[in-house]
């Protein structure tokens, strides 16, 4: 991971829903080839940010630099550099794996035999290979998220962001999503990551940050954060808490 | 937005009542059969027309049930919550019977609501009657929704539920195909032509029979006909025998509901829907000329064509809109016009060649609704694929244009070439006007399915019936219609002054610019009829926020 080279950088982005603040002014940068976990109790703007930075909804103010690129000015280049999991893997329902994988490969532009190659490699790995030509709207929720998540590189992006990974998934394939998300910050691939399963973040992320009401309550690798929170000795499901004031919460609600 | 609907809907509703009405009145009258005769027998098409409605209405009824009834009694996602609560299971089952009545109904209804009282008024109905009318309607519609109901929980006790219901749509589709071709080969029209009463003597003789005794739409259709003719007592008498069936349908749904509707929708949850029907052959077909275009359209279209093959409920409304166009060029071929030579002039030709545009354009409105409109919503929960990619809102929103804009070209000037043949037209500039008109009104009807499409898009539904049946469908029908409406207003000055009168009057030096000036205008407004819906669409897939 390169410190100095922020590959993701968010400058004053806020979203407005009528008066509602969904984010207020956010700047973060995130560095090539880091592995960076958004935390945040439900509602607190995470979604929000993706959706923003995969170029799905504008943000009310502020800009977002892909690469390099203006998210803004320069979209198409920009959004080339990502590749998007959403949490919920809505796809085209009457396509088969192999069939939507042309169709997205086709959107980026990748070569025939690329998409061929590379989505033999991802289904096997998922082991959805013998359900290839199978309509999606068959599939489980955790098989959708598989094909939603073999989609997504087959144009192998520079960055990765990932909503929720492990929602819907079996424990296999839990861990065959975080090997697989190492694997690609050791190619120095970037992954930005969204995740309510704190012991994910715990094991795979460089750097997390805290997103509390729209706003970043805290960033850093893990001893920083225990560092900031003055829990050195705790886990980061600890320091969330506290963070997000969850654990203040009377006992008899949680 | 909603009060303009509303008013284009009363709007629409008194025309379909007042050109019906219209109609029948001179139907009933039956004036080319002489004043004694005439009447009479118009009574008699009158009638036999109602009981034809009647039956349509109940077969299109029936198969719109068992369609909604898999929905709501099957496939709703509420179910799961409701099944889980402590609801009894028959109140559950009442509850989305009622929901599945509505939903199979309504548009039906509001529908032959106005036909109906243009044949009321055409029979010099009294005012009770439509009150009584409508409750009788009520009662008929009931009927084929019970049946439909009971059809859909004992069918899902054994079959897998989602293909069924595909099937269902598909044989829905097929049906009401065959009934546009069957009430047109009735050939009404030749009732009212001396020429053709040889012929049908033998079926005049049959005409006071109904289409099928003791039949739901018969036993409504005797009813109503006494309605109309003031006959009460007869008319509740003919009704009652209706009561009793729905009683006994009733209870018969509400057996078989406590019986069987708990483990068929037990049933229905095991039944995955994972068949790719045979359409593969017909699908390699038509994406192989693909490969030779750029790489997003290629994949788009792909898509696009994959999905409607693999959609029975879309591509077998192809057979209906099939049906409509053979009916529309069967009409024309059998124009009496030539029977009646002191109105048949080479002009009136003229102005039937030039109308015949507009007439086309409708068919491809019409068309365009059920199959381009719904093409951005049909995107659905997945939209966020796209738009997360590379690919522009403008360069989607134009792939879109393109892929539709090319078969409804082909379509309408196949239309337009088969017409043209039937109208016999002679004059060259009749003939290359039509052309121009059709490749007008469909680039124009196609931009405006796309943009209307896009601003009233509905990613959340389900099917492409329920989105080309929204409000924003009938939004698209009215802008076509007043582009259809523009352009023919637009052409009256050049057609006038190039065609019926150019021998009559003297050009001047006016005329010319006038001319020109016309044209121009008519390039302008087309111009901008395909800009303007394209840009609105375009602003709102920008603004657009996935879930």
């Amino acid at each position: 991971m390169n410190r100095t080279e922020p590959i993701i950088r968010f400058t004053n982005i806020q979203k407005k829903y009528g008066d509602f603040a969904a984010l207020k002014p956010i700047n973060l940068e995130i560095f090539k080839g880091e592995l960076f976990g958004f935390l945040g109790p439900n509602g607190a703007g995470k979604t929000t940010l993706i959706r923003i930075l995969t170029g799905i909804i504008k943000a009310t103010g502020g800009t977002v630099s892909i690469g390099g690129f203006s998210l803004e000015k320069e979209p198409e280049s920009a959004k080339r550099m990502l590749g998007y999991v959403p949490d919920r893997p809505y796809l085209y329902e009457k396509l088969s794996p192999l069939e939507y994988f042309d169709f997205m490969g086709g959107l980026y532009n990748v070569k025939q035999s690329e998409i061929t190659s590379i989505g033999e490699k991802l289904l096997k790995l998922f082991d959805l290979w013998n359900k290839r030509n199978d309509l999606i709207e068959s599939f489980s929720h955790g098989m959708k998220q598989k094909v939603a998540m073999s989609a997504a590189n087959l144009h192998k992006p520079d960055i990765l962001v990932v909503d929720e990974p492990t929602v819907g998934l079996d424990p296999k394939s839990v861990k065959l999503a975080k090997q697989f998300f190492k694997d690609m910050t050791l190619e120095g691939k970037t992954i930005f990551l969204t995740t309510h399963t704190l012991s994910v973040a715990e094991d795979l992320c460089d750097r997390i940050a805290i997103i509390r009401s729209g706003e970043i309550a805290a960033i850093g690798t893990l001893e920083e954060l225990q560092t900031k929170a003055s829990m050195p000795n705790n886990n980061l499901e600890d320091i969330f808490l506290k963070i997000t004031e969850e654990e203040n919460l009377p006992k008899a609600i949680i | 937005m909603r009060t303009l609907l509303f008013f284009c809907a009363i709007f629409i509703s008194i025309a379909i009542y007042f050109g019906l009405l219209e109609f029948l009145t001179y139907v009933g009258k039956g004036e080319t059969l002489g004043p004694t005769l005439g009447p009479v027998i118009g009574y008699f098409i009158l009638s036999k027309l109602l009981e034809m409605l009647f039956m349509a209405l109940f077969f299109m009824l029936l198969f719109s049930s068992i369609i909604s009834a898999l929905s709501f009694l099957f496939l709703d996602e509420e179910l799961s919550i409701l099944m889980a609560s402590p609801t009894k299971i028959i109140t559950i089952f009442r509850s989305r019977f009622i929901l599945m009545t509505i939903d199979s109904s309504w548009m039906t209804m509001i529908f032959f609501a106005p036909v109906f009282f243009a044949f009321a008024t055409a029979m010099r109905a009294e005012a009770l009657s439509y009150l009584l009318f409508i409750l009788f309607l009520c009662l008929f519609v009931l009927l084929p929704n019970i049946c439909g109901a009971g059809t859909a929980v004992l069918l899902s006790s054994f079959f897998p539920v989602r293909q069924m219901r595909k099937v269902f749509q598909f044989l829905s589709i097929l049906v009401l195909t065959g009934l546009v071709f069957f009430i047109r080969s009735l050939e009404a029209e030749k009732l009212l032509n001396t020429k053709h009463f040889e012929k049908v003597s033998d079926y005049l003789l049959s005409i006071q029979l109904p289409l099928s005794a003791y039949s739901p739409s018969v036993l409504i259709h005797q009813s109503s006909m006494h309605l109309f003719n003031g006959n009460l007592k007869a008319a509740f008498s003919n009704i009652f025998p209706l009561i009793i069936i729905l009683v006994f349908g009733l209870l018969a749904l509400n057996i078989l509901a406590s019986k069987y509707y708990r483990s068929a929708w037990q049933f229905s949850l095991e039944a995955l829907d994972n068949q790719i029907l045979g359409m593969e052959r017909l699908r390699k077909i038509l994406i192989w000329p693909l490969k030779y275009f750029k790489r997003d359209f290629k994949v788009i279209a792909e898509k696009e064509i994959t999905t409607f093959l693999r959609d029975p409920a879309v591509f077998s409304q192809i057979f209906m809109m099939g049906a409509i166009i053979l009916v529309y060029a069967y009409n024309l071929s059998i124009l009496p016009l030539k029977d009646i030579p002191s109105f048949y002039s080479k002009s009136t030709n003229n102005a039937l060649v030039f109308l015949n545009g507009p007439f086309i354009g409708f068919i491809i409105s019409a068309i365009s609704m059920r199959f381009v409109y719904p093409s951005i919503s049909m995107e659905g929960r997945a939209f966020w694929s796209v738009k997360s990619s590379p690919i522009s809102p403008q360069r989607i929103m134009f792939i879109k244009f393109t892929l539709y804009l090319f078969p409804m070209l082909i379509l309408s000037l196949i239309l337009c070439t088969i017409t043209n043949t039937l109208f016999e037209v002679s004059h060259s500039y009749m003939l290359w006007l039509s052309y121009f008109n059709v490749i007008m009104i469909t680039f124009v009807v196609t931009s405006l399915a796309i943009g209307v499409g896009t601003v009233f898009a509905n990613f959340s539904a389900d099917s492409a019936l329920k989105i080309s049946g929204s409000y924003g469908g009938f939004i698209f029908m009215i802008l076509s219609g007043l582009y259809i409406i523009n352009l023919i207003i637009l052409e009256l000055y050049p057609m006038y002054r190039t065609t019926f009168f150019k021998n009559n009057l003297d050009l001047g030096y006016a005329s010319p610019s006038l001319f020109w000036i016309n044209i121009i205008i008519i390039f302008v407004c087309t111009a901008s009829w395909i800009y303007i819906p394209f840009k609105k669409g375009l602003n709102a897939i920008n603004a657009y926020e996935p879930d």
